[in-house]
């Protein structure tokens, strides 16, 4: 089956560019000062990239998110251990390379099997894709005005519900008020300024609103409409988005959850995308 | 008394020797204005504008006396009471059948901002660009509750246009603020920030 993509092709560079800026720092600090400074700048950087990722653990309770923090927490581990020995060669000592290959290894393994299996994966873009499948007019008429569309029948506990679900498969980004639950999907690279809250206000970005009465509105960036390849009719395109969330709901209700993974499965998105 | 008429008495009365004047009207028999102005201090053309625009308005009537020289107008007051009614309804813009049947949407690539509030399904302000060139800048409309709500469920630009009174009933706005909606239309009209069709 050909997958016809309404997005553009995805060339983003964000994510891979934070950890691997790691590396000449650690390069030109141990080059400037000494291989030990390196290593503490090594440590220090990977540490908070593991809180960084523990963060996000605890923002959305995404397991996956604790295999880059332990990693993250091993590594810093490492390369204190090595600081501290202060040896021109760290894997001189075989029980220092022993412990640092095996982690590696063990490490890289489950790394692998996390990314493989997008459970670490930021689904923004396969919400994007669902929301123009179904737009077929180019009519363009964006405007920065959110739209109602809709309204569905469950009370706030079932609200909740599908937030917690949607923050724990990385779909959408959650914020709460007493009123409201907005959902935020975030694409892959655009997940640190977000949370980190680079970004600016959550109003101004994607999001899909669900009020406590049950009316859904939906509000699309020109950031992410103009991330599609044609100027797909803004009206139906809103729709579209706020009715993937609302059979997102339905399933997720249901408990059919899985299936909403394996929709968004389904279209076969590169992993960095 | 529409405007206009209050407008000018109100500029009157705001004049700091306007009680002056008014003691005098009361106390002379007929006046003036250059009697007015040595009394005064004031110069003949001030007093003379303050007379004539007391005329005009009825409260003062003048009369002509020719003595050796050239003629000159003596004023007498009219009325010892000045009463300002101003009948707020006169302003009111009543909602006509027409107005409320206008299609209306979004006009495509307005270029407004449109901010919206946190916990509610509503529009906060918009904010538009006026004027043109480097004289260009922008203008930021805070919108009360109904107006924000009516601007929520407003169609976007190339939807079915819908009349006010369907949006107004979309958006649960009790036909009361009718005015308001109204007005906002208007405003927005006039920065092409929606567009009216004449069907659909």
């Amino acid at each position: 089956m050909s997958l016809i993509r309404k997005l553009k092709p995805d060339r983003n560079i964000t994510g891979a560019l934070i950890p691997l800026s790691m590396l000449p720092i650690f390069g030109l600090t141990s080059l400037i000062f000494s291989i030990t400074t390196g290593m503490y700048t090594l440590a220090v950087m990977v540490s908070l990239f593991g809180i960084y990722y523990f963060y996000v653990f605890i923002r959305t309770w995404n397991t996956a998110q604790l295999v880059p923090a332990a990693e993250a927490a091993f590594l810093t581990f490492m390369f204190l251990m090595i600081a501290a020995n202060s040896v021109s060669n760290p894997f001189d000592r075989k029980e220092l390379a022993l412990a640092y290959f095996s982690g590696v290894i063990f490490f890289g393994i489950l790394l692998i099997y996390v990314l493989v299996t997008r459970k670490a994966k930021w689904r923004g873009r396969e919400i994007f894709e669902l929301a123009g499948e179904t737009v077929e007019e180019t009519a363009d008429g964006y405007t920065s005005r959110p739209r109602p569309v809709g309204k569905v029948d469950y009370n706030p506990q079932q609200m909740h519900s599908f937030a917690r679900f949607c923050a724990r498969h990385l779909i959408a980004l959650p914020y709460y008020s007493s009123k409201n639950i907005t959902l935020v999907p975030i694409k892959m690279g655009d997940e640190f300024g977000r949370l980190l809250g680079l970004s600016g206000d959550y109003r101004d970005a994607t999001w899909v609103n669900f009020e406590v009465n049950g009316e859904v509105s939906v509000h699309i960036a020109q950031k992410d409409y103009l991330d599609y390849r044609e100027p797909l009719a803004f009206d139906q395109l809103c729709t579209s988005l706020g009715q993937v969330f609302i059979d997102f709901f339905d399933q997720h209700n249901k408990g059919e959850g899985v299936r909403v993974i394996d929709r968004m499965d389904e279209l076969k998105i590169a992993l960095f995308s | 008394m529409d405007f206009q008429t209050a407008a000018k008495y109100a500029s009157l009365l705001a004049k700091d020797y306007a009680e002056d004047i008014f003691r005098l009207l009361v106390n002379y028999q007929a006046i003036s204005a250059s009697e007015v102005a040595t009394r005064l201090n004031l110069h003949i053309k001030t007093a003379q504008d303050f007379l004539e625009t007391l005329e005009q308005l009825g409260i003062v009537s003048k009369e002509e006396i020719i003595e050796k020289k050239r003629p000159y107008y003596r004023y007498i007051l009219k009325q010892a009471r000045i009463v300002i009614d101003i009948d707020l309804e006169q302003v009111k813009r009543e909602p006509s059948p027409k107005s409320l049947s206008a299609y209306i949407r979004e006009r495509e690539g307005a270029g407004a901002r449109f901010s919206v509030a946190r916990n509610d399904d509503y529009i906060t302000s918009v904010a538009i660009w006026t004027g043109k060139g480097r004289e260009m800048e922008e203008r930021k409309l805070k919108l009360t509750t109904p107006q924000g709500r009516f601007l929520y469920h407003l169609p976007f630009p190339k939807a079915e246009p819908l009349t006010v009174d369907e949006i107004m009933h979309k958006a649960g706005i009790d036909q009361a603020f009718a005015p308001e909606i109204l007005d906002l239309v208007q405003l927005l009209e006039k920065y092409e920030v929606i567009e009216s069709l004449p069907e659909k």
